[in-house]
């Protein structure tokens, strides 16, 4: 359990929200609270998260050729060479080492979740504490655009807004904006509906009414009562929102509006140009980055249900349930305060 | 949302007659086999073709590209045509043709020609269908190749006189083998709109060597030989085609490595074409291509243009013959493209008429490949600073997937010379198609697919003073010439302009061309014609094939 | 908060009158819920078409993207002005709606159909692969979702815990592709993609009046071979699809279920003796219903708007492979039909599921 320890702290800060917050910095918490099976899945989790934050810091230091390099100083590297001791994973299509690809890719997904979730967490979070405070018509127009939104498949939507954001000059950060914005357009909705649904619920509680009687304002009240109270499901939604920001990615490739392979290596752009070596017997230039796309989203969703298993006591294995269910309120499952149709399920969407 | 004549609506009604009548037989054979009812032509089992064109409409007046080309080449007869291996036109329906003043085009049509519909087929029709493709101009339409047609005359029921703006044009009879040029029934099509496509297949207003007897748009098209066609091509050689229509490449690759289909043209991939020639089943074809790739230079803002700080014409050229000597088209060629584009040594392609190879000769090591030293004297002699920053940009969405590994593949080859530092870009394509006229881009790529396969379509819309490259560029010798060679009868005479014109442009370097596509199909094992017709005429005709 | 500590059966008529079923926001009974709901529909409509109408117009026009490298400047914006491209957006808009009122959504403008046309021919072929994903994804998800929570922390839990974020995790682009590989090419037991081979497609061409949905076409004609080649056809997309919902639907199940069986009332019938199995089928599972059939309802709406990816990969020809095809072209004349036809079919779903919710839950009616 060496490495579930260590993993943790990289993780907290990313996962963190909230300066004011988190006194019990949150995956810690919970992987001291799971047990058995839920531990594993967890920390099985956690690991692959681990490991794919480990590659993207390092990722100049493992690659062995840059993202963009076709040649060194034997020569160019030539297309679709099968794996050999120069280039353990072969090369691609355009002539690029694969391994290299693979691993630069990782900073290009880490960009792009870090830009998405950063921007659709302050835009989400302050217009549904705000709707959800105050109520009223905005509150009900802001709920029927998100609605409006949220009902739209994620993916359509991306590609209009790739389109949209991308008529200026790509470059490296020019794309992963593009695949960022694109992405939280989609993600908004999602934690103004969380985070609302929450502020509703918080509101009308008797600390904050307390508040209220002692003639704090709004925004002290907002912020300093209902926010963190209101932000602790969000962890979940995020490393779901992770998961999906990277299939988003990976779906905008596929149909050609990602990001070039000389701006930055991506995952989804690389498996969209070997699909069709694959139909050719050339298998090495899309399983490594498709096994990345694979795993990755694996270890975040992981990690993101364990943790939502963990904060609903229901959920929670009956071994460690006894200890706080009676305090705590369910978040997840049923009932009419649900973040999305059905709870946190009902978030996820599919990218078909 | 168009009128139709009666007579369209008659025999739209005959062919529902038709339909119900094949399935009822359909019905009654059950299993059934494809042949049952099908007459004329020779003989051999359905063939089925697929491809991954796109169909935008089958009525010539509103569509301007290779997909609804390919099936209006199928079904419609031309005036002029190319036969079958040759870049140059012969009258296709058309017993004679000729300038009978400079002015006046005149063409006389064989006699009792009709439309698979029973209408007949008079010079009526063609003044028709030009006039028509005026009216309508529609935004989609390859109406602009008609700019020089003044007016079309009918004497007689099958003498046609095409009044010319300006005389002589050399290129009249090869724009009447274009896009512009597909004859339609007067009787079913609409002079002042678009007609729907499934009302031209339903008035069975063919008249081409097939007709279309069943019409899934982008999905599926059969056609069946039309025994009324008395063209130029003759009765096809299968009765019976099939079209199918896919939109991801690999699926057509598997398809016809599983026999599904018997002929795939259009598009595989590189990858693909590479491993089916080692496939025994398969058969893979190639022919001449008329597609080019080419960087456009900007004379104002290249390096060393016109408007930028330090502008001085020799050292733009300079700069612009140094890339010439730099790029290994080989090299992109077998990499990215393996094989499936050739290296292109002039602005005019291999297999048209008036072709030669300047570029090879006055650039790199004389055999084609990239020669660094003369490219650091180039730029020496005219006195540039190296390394010479360029930016280059490219469009990821409009030239096929491999765009991306080509550019990022010229950016390596003129870097690692050590004479330049390149800024390579992509935008997507509307967004691109806007930018490039309004001198944002330095260098870029575009690509070209000729209207005609006359060499003057690669000469004219480039490099006369008003062109639509608007990149600045004006050499008065070269727009004399361009204007001179349109206009002239003799055919040796006219290709002893072509080439001076290309050995010009070779000094210049207004543009670089760099590749030329090949066409390739792909025929299951016995299947036969398909070398015929991948021929500089740059049309696929089904026509030509044949089960064996 | 208590979950609903009844056994509840669907449409009992005394829950209308509950207590509970008070609005939080002060609107009467189920009647008002539902018109306000009915009603929110218009706006959600209004709100997408409005959308994708300035986000498609601002992406370009389809005459510059069909014809940007042959025409010159001058020819193009003459083009694109004759096409009425170029005038204020906001009075393309007033025209677009006015069109839209009277039932006319236009021509496509990269392949001059009719857009209602292809609404009905692409929508049929996209509900025809959705009813089969479904078929897949009830089939696989929800008992799968029961054994999982049955099997709580056990091996089999976790195993398929794992698969299903493994349905969810793989690019189904991916994920088709390794199917048509295996199924189609190496072992050549299915079509690698399209709805039906070429003498099946020609077969139901001719058929009178067809459904365009290709099973319902086939059985009509009565050949038995083609019924046959449509089944076949449809298998690998039915599974690639159908696989990535019925990983939501097994962890939404688990999920709920789990949830149910530690409640009061299941407790309270455990402690009554009634059998583990019994509980699981009967106490735990039909409340748990309710929010799977929530979550349900969006992904059927959103299966019918079409798959883009699953149809791009299998050359099937529904709404999402044309959608993508159209976007391309920036032919936003299809893809403003497309989408309305999509905020229809999502906001009249979430419509019927919000209302069967209401009348199962009245909590629901907030």
């Amino acid at each position: 359990m060496a490495t579930s320890v260590t993993a943790p702290p990289e993780d907290a800060p990313r996962t963190d929200p909230s300066r004011r917050g988190w006194r019990r910095l949150p995956v810690v918490h919970q992987l001291r609270q799971s047990v058995g099976l839920q531990r594993g899945m967890l920390v099985a989790g956690l690991m692959l998260t681990g490991l794919f934050l480990l590659t993207a810091l390092f990722a100049p230091l493992l690659a062995p050729y840059g993202h963009a390099q076709l040649r060194d100083a034997d020569g160019p590297f030539g297309a679709q060479q099968p794996p050999s001791a120069e280039h353990w994973l072969g090369t691609t299509v355009g002539g690029y080492d694969v391994l290299s690809r693979v691993v630069h890719g990782s900073r290009t997904a880490i960009l792009v979740i870090l830009v998405a979730i950063v921007l659709s967490l302050f835009a989400g979070v302050l217009l549904g504490l705000v709707s959800g405070y105050f109520g009223g018509w905005l509150d009900r127009v802001l709920v029927v655009v998100c609605d409006a939104v949220y009902a739209f498949p994620s993916l359509l939507l991306a590609i209009v807004m790739a389109i949209v954001i991308s008529g200026g000059q790509s470059s490296l950060f020019g794309g992963i904006l593009a695949a960022a914005i694109s992405i939280t357009v989609v993600f908004i909705p999602q934690y103004f509906r969380v985070v609302r649904a929450e502020t509703v619920r918080i509101k009308n509680e008797a600390f904050v009414e307390s508040a209220r009687v002692v003639g704090a304002g709004h925004w002290r009240i907002m912020t300093r009562h209902v926010l963190r109270n209101a932000t602790r499901t969000l962890p979940l939604i995020l490393t779901l929102n992770a998961s999906e920001a990277i299939l988003t990615l990976a779906g905008l490739g596929f149909l050609g509006f990602g990001i070039e392979p000389t701006a930055a290596a991506e995952w989804g752009y690389d498996l969209n140009a070997a699909l069709s070596d694959v139909t050719s017997g050339i298998w090495w230039t899309s399983i490594f980055p498709g096994l990345a796309i694979v795993l990755v989203v694996l270890g975040l969703t992981l990690v993101g249900e364990s943790l939502n298993d963990l904060a609903d006591p229901r959920l929670r294995s009956r071994r460690a349930a006894g200890s706080a269910d009676t305090a705590e309120t369910p978040v997840v499952p049923g009932g009419a305060l649900d973040a999305g149709p059905g709870g946190l399920d009902g978030i996820e969407e599919t990218h078909r | 949302m168009t009128s139709v004549s009666t007579g369209g609506r008659r025999t739209r009604v005959a062919t529902a007659g038709l339909a119900v009548t094949a399935l009822a037989l359909a019905a009654c054979g059950g299993g059934g086999d494809e042949g049952g009812g099908s007459g004329g032509g020779g003989g051999g089992d359905a063939l089925t073709i697929g491809t991954s064109d796109k169909i935008t409409t089958i009525d010539p007046a509103g569509s301007y590209d290779n997909g609804s080309f390919a099936v209006m080449n199928q079904v419609f007869p031309f005036l002029m045509n190319t036969n079958y291996g040759s870049p140059d036109v012969e009258p296709d329906i058309a017993q004679s043709a000729e300038f009978t003043s400079p002015t006046q085009y005149t063409v006389t049509l064989k006699p009792g020609l009709t439309f698979a519909n029973g209408h007949e087929l008079t010079s009526s029709d063609v003044k028709f269908t030009f006039d028509r493709m005026v009216a309508i101009n529609d935004p989609n339409g390859p109406a602009a190749l008609l700019a020089n047609l003044a007016g079309v005359d009918t004497p007689d029921p099958t003498t046609v006189v095409f009044n010319l703006a300006s005389g002589n044009d050399q290129t009249f009879p090869q724009i009447l083998s274009s896009p512009a040029g597909p004859i339609v029934d007067e009787e079913v099509f609409s002079a002042t709109a678009l007609t729907p496509d499934q009302e031209i297949v339903d008035g069975n207003a063919f008249a081409g060597p097939y007709v279309i007897t069943n019409y899934d748009q982008n999905n599926l098209i059969s056609y069946e030989a039309n025994p009324e066609y008395q063209g130029l091509l003759g009765q096809p050689a299968t009765s019976q085609v099939n079209v199918r229509y896919y939109a991801d490449s690999s699926n057509l690759k598997l398809d016809i490595e599983e026999g599904n289909i018997d002929v795939a043209f259009r598009s595989l991939s590189a990858t693909d074409i590479d491993d089916l020639r080692g496939n025994d089943q398969v058969e893979v074809v190639d022919g001449p291509g008329g597609e080019i790739r080419y960087i456009v230079f900007n004379f104002n803002t290249q390096p060393y243009g016109a408007t930028t700080p330090e502008a001085d014409p020799a050292k733009a050229q300079a700069v612009r013959q140094a890339m010439a000597h730099l790029i290994d088209r080989q090299e992109i060629a077998d990499q990215v493209y393996r094989g499936t584009y050739t290296p292109l040594y002039s602005h005019v392609p291999d297999g048209l008429t008036g072709a030669i190879t300047p570029l090879q000769d006055l650039y790199g090591d004389g055999n084609g490949g990239p020669d660094a030293d003369k490219a650091t004297q180039v730029l020496q002699a005219a006195g540039v600073t190296t390394p010479v920053q360029l930016s280059l940009q490219y469009s990821n969405d409009h030239y096929g997937p491999s765009s991306g590994d080509e550019y990022a593949l010229i950016k390596d080859q003129l870097e690692s010379s050590g004479l330049f530092t390149v800024d390579l870009q992509t935008t997507e394509w509307v967004q691109y198609s806007e930018d490039r006229v309004a001198d944002v881009y330095p260098a870029y790529q575009l690509g070209w697919f000729p209207d005609y396969s006359d060499a003057d379509n690669y000469l004219t819309p480039f490099f006369l003073t008003e062109n639509f490259l608007a990149n600045h560029y004006s050499n008065p010798q070269v727009n004399d010439l361009i204007l001179q060679q349109a206009t002239t009868p003799d055919p040796a005479a006219r290709q002893a302009l072509i080439e001076q014109i290309q050995q010009l442009e070779a000094q210049d370097l207004s543009t670089l061309p760099y590749l030329q596509g090949a066409q390739v199909a792909v025929v299951r094992t016995g299947v036969e014609g398909a070398a015929d017709t991948l021929d500089p005429s740059f049309k696929f005709r089904y026509g030509a094939l044949s089960q064996g | 908060m208590t979950t609903a500590a009844t056994e509840l059966a669907a449409g009992d008529p005394a829950q209308e009158d509950a207590p509970a079923a008070r609005s939080r926001r002060g609107s009467g009974g189920l009647g008002s819920y539902v018109l306000v709901r009915f009603l929110l529909i218009i706006p959600t409509v209004f709100i997408l078409v409005t959308t994708v109408f300035f986000l498609m117009r601002s992406t370009g026009d389809p005459i510059t993207a069909a014809l940007g490298g042959r025409l010159t400047a001058e020819e193009l914006a003459q083009r694109v002005s004759e096409a009425g491209y170029d005038r204020p957006l906001f009075v393309q808009y007033l025209e677009y709606l006015g069109n839209v009122f009277t039932g006319d959504f236009g021509t496509t403008l990269s392949d001059r159909r009719p857009v209602t046309e292809v609404l009905t021919t692409f929508g049929t072929a996209t509900l025809e692969l959705a009813v089969y994903a479904l078929v897949v994804a009830f089939a696989v998800g929800i008992p799968l979702g029961r054994l999982a929570a049955y099997a709580r922390d056990r091996w089999p839990d976790a195993v398929l815990r794992v698969f299903a974020i493994l349905c969810y995790a793989t690019p189904v682009f991916f994920a088709g592709l390794v199917l048509k590989l295996v199924f189609a090419s190496g072992l050549g037991w299915l079509p690698v993609a399209g709805r039906a081979s070429t003498r099946a497609e020609i077969e139901l061409q001719f058929l009178d009046d067809p459904t365009g949905i290709y099973l319902v076409d086939a059985l009509r004609l009565g050949d038995s071979e083609v019924v046959l080649d449509v089944l076949e056809h449809a298998v690998l997309p039915a599974v690639a699809l159908g696989l990535l919902t019925a990983g939501v639907f097994l962890r939404l199940v688990r999920t709920n279920v789990i949830g149910t069986l530690g409640t009061g009332y299941v407790e309270a019938a455990r402690s009554r003796g009634v059998a583990e199995r019994r509980l699981l089928r009967k106490h735990a599972y039909r409340p748990a219903l309710i929010p799977i059939i929530t979550v349900i309802g969006l992904q059927v709406a959103l299966l019918m708007g079409g798959a883009v990816l699953t149809e791009t990969t299998f050359e099937w020809k529904g709404l999402g492979f044309q959608l993508a095809q159209y976007l391309q072209a920036r032919d936003f004349v299809a893809v403003q039909g497309i989408v309305a036809l999509l905020a229809v079919i999502v906001a009249v779903t979430n419509f019927v599921v919000d209302v069967i919710a209401a009348l199962i839950d009245p909590r629901v009616r907030y």
